[in-house]
């Protein structure tokens, strides 16, 4: 893929969710079941969006991106815009980002920690995707 | 929830469930929406875990109670609890997990409490490990509840807990038993000459590897663990907290050996007094002041009588016979599960979070019988605690290792 897709767009999401299918696999993912919401505040168009990660049993059954009130997720994660464009672009580490407070965490923080190792290896097919922010 | 603490059959048996029913039905007598418990003896006496880093516990006026620790410790808490891992949250330094925020985000969307009244355990104590809300924690407590008010309600847990149940009455004995174990490998170790090189944190030791043997989780006392004293370190004027230190014993001095064990969170107390080789008349003297003290206080203890009363009438006694100023003038202090120590009832006496005076034994209470015997000024003093059961017409005593001071040859 040469060409570049915009941060957060419906193309970039489908992306992230073809990526995640073909290179992240149920066993990798530990068969887990869980769901997460990536809260984007003060993005470039003014607004707030959301990014919703729902996993089955190992596999990613919902990537969806939106603006408005977030569906309700097993983790909430919020933060800037920018944050968030730092850690997919490899400049920030999600876990500096998370103990210095630009990023907020809701959710069972033992579980959380459970799941940082995949939550890792997300970020990390992420960040492949050749992206405008 | 796994099937532990669920078994009424089993003589451990608490019933947590009942418990939390019992704090909520105050709750809604003060009209408290929820309860915000942050001391280690309401974590303890709520959770049945034992919380060493500073937790919370947060009490909906109905349903389960869940619970808030540092996150390198919460699945263990969680694995100990009668609570489920829903329900033992940790918190950590991460934008949001923090104890203010985590918290109060809990009881603003989980628990949706906008506005209305959250008890706060307010306080002071004497132990350092209380764990009253600190004026900081109260602070952003606030600021994060603007709508809600803060109340203390520290007395909710305290007037629940004061009379004890089987279960928890079981455990202390069971905890009294270990220790009486303890003392039994004391003595073996030190009879026959083996005090010879011996110092008091070896003793303390010794103590501690048979309780440990026998199944106590820790010498749970903040004072040291295990207090072992010889010499003159028996004898600090008005004194009875004795660390255990490098000082090796020697034959002619007294030895005071108080150890500590703890059975899922019941307390063992009990403190035993040697003298090292042959005592002299004087060191007697003393000796027998102090043995007839703790049986006269044994024979009195019942429900009905009050600290100060007991007080007076002992201290009549050790006037009488001329030792007066070799006694501290009290002859208990408080206890209950893990982190609940020293003072007697509710603290509702002439000085705040003190024992109060006046406060009447019933029947039930259970109590530490502490006695502190110390002459400076011939090196010499000896102690006796014991967990007691008060009952109608007398006392339990837990610990059954025989009241005695022996030459140890």
């Amino acid at each position: 893929m040469g060409e570049k897709l915009t941060y957060l767009s419906p193309e970039w999401c489908e992306e992230v969710k073809a990526r995640l299918a073909r290179e992240i696999s149920p066993e990798k993912m530990k068969y887990i079941t869980t769901s997460m919401t990536n809260v984007y505040r003060n993005c470039p168009d003014g607004r707030d969006k959301y990014l919703y990660f729902k996993c089955e049993d190992g596999v990613f059954t919902d990537v969806f991106v939106g603006d408005g009130e977030p569906p309700k997720a097993e983790f909430v994660i919020t933060g800037d815009y920018s944050t968030f464009a730092s850690i997919s672009q490899g400049k920030l580490k999600s876990q500096r980002a998370l103990m210095g407070g630009k990023l907020k965490l809701r959710g069972n923080m033992v579980k959380a920690l459970k799941l940082a190792s995949l939550a890792d290896r997300l970020n990390f097919v992420i960040a492949g995707i050749p992206t405008d922010y | 929830m796994g099937n532990k603490h669920t078994d009424e059959r089993d003589p451990f048996y608490i019933d947590y469930p009942g418990r939390i029913a019992n704090i909520q039905k105050l709750m809604a007598e003060q009209d408290i929406d929820a309860y915000l418990g942050s001391r280690l003896r309401t974590l303890s006496w709520t959770t049945d875990a034992f919380c060493p880093w500073r937790s919370f516990v947060i009490i909906p006026s109905d349903g389960l109670p869940t619970v808030f620790t540092f996150v390198i410790d919460a699945a263990r808490v969680a694995d100990d609890s009668w609570l489920d891992e829903d329900h033992v949250l940790g918190y950590a330094p991460m934008g949001g997990m923090d104890q203010i925020s985590i918290i109060s985000d809990f009881i603003r969307d989980t628990l949706g409490i906008k506005r209305g009244r959250i008890g706060v355990e307010n306080g002071m104590s004497n132990y350092l490990p209380e764990g009253n809300l600190t004026h900081y924690e109260y602070e952003q407590f606030k600021a994060a509840l603007p709508s809600c008010e803060l109340v203390d309600a520290h007395q909710i847990i305290d007037r629940l807990s004061l009379i004890k149940d089987q279960g928890t009455i079981n455990r202390f004995r069971e905890a009294s038993r270990i220790v009486d174990e303890g003392h039994k490998a004391v003595r073996n170790a030190l009879e026959n000459g083996g005090w010879r090189g011996k110092t008091e944190t070896e003793i303390a030791g010794i103590a501690a590897l048979a309780m440990r043997k026998a199944g106590s989780e820790w010498e749970w006392s903040f004072t040291g663990g295990n207090e072992i004293a010889s010499g003159y370190r028996t004898g600090f004027a008005g004194g009875a907290c004795t660390p255990a230190t490098r000082r090796e014993i020697q034959q002619g001095e007294p030895l005071m050996v108080d150890i500590h064990a703890m059975f899922k969170l019941g307390l063992g107390d009990h403190s035993h007094n040697y003298f090292i080789g042959t005592a002299s008349d004087r060191q007697w003297w003393h000796a027998n002041n102090f043995l007839d003290m703790v049986r006269l206080v044994l024979d009195t203890y019942r429900a009905g009588i009050t600290p100060v009363g007991l007080a007076e009438e002992m201290m009549g006694f050790a006037e009488e016979r001329g030792f007066a100023e070799n006694m501290v003038p009290g002859f208990e202090h408080g206890i209950g599960m893990m982190g609940d120590e020293w003072r007697i009832g509710l603290g509702d006496g002439p000085i705040p979070f003190w024992t109060n005076p006046e406060h009447v034994y019933q029947d039930g209470e259970l109590i530490i019988c502490a006695m502190q015997y110390a002459c400076p000024d011939e090196n010499i003093g000896f102690r006796y605690e014991n967990p007691i059961v008060i009952k109608k017409d007398g006392c339990e005593p837990l610990s059954k290792f025989p009241l005695d001071i022996e030459e140890i040859r």
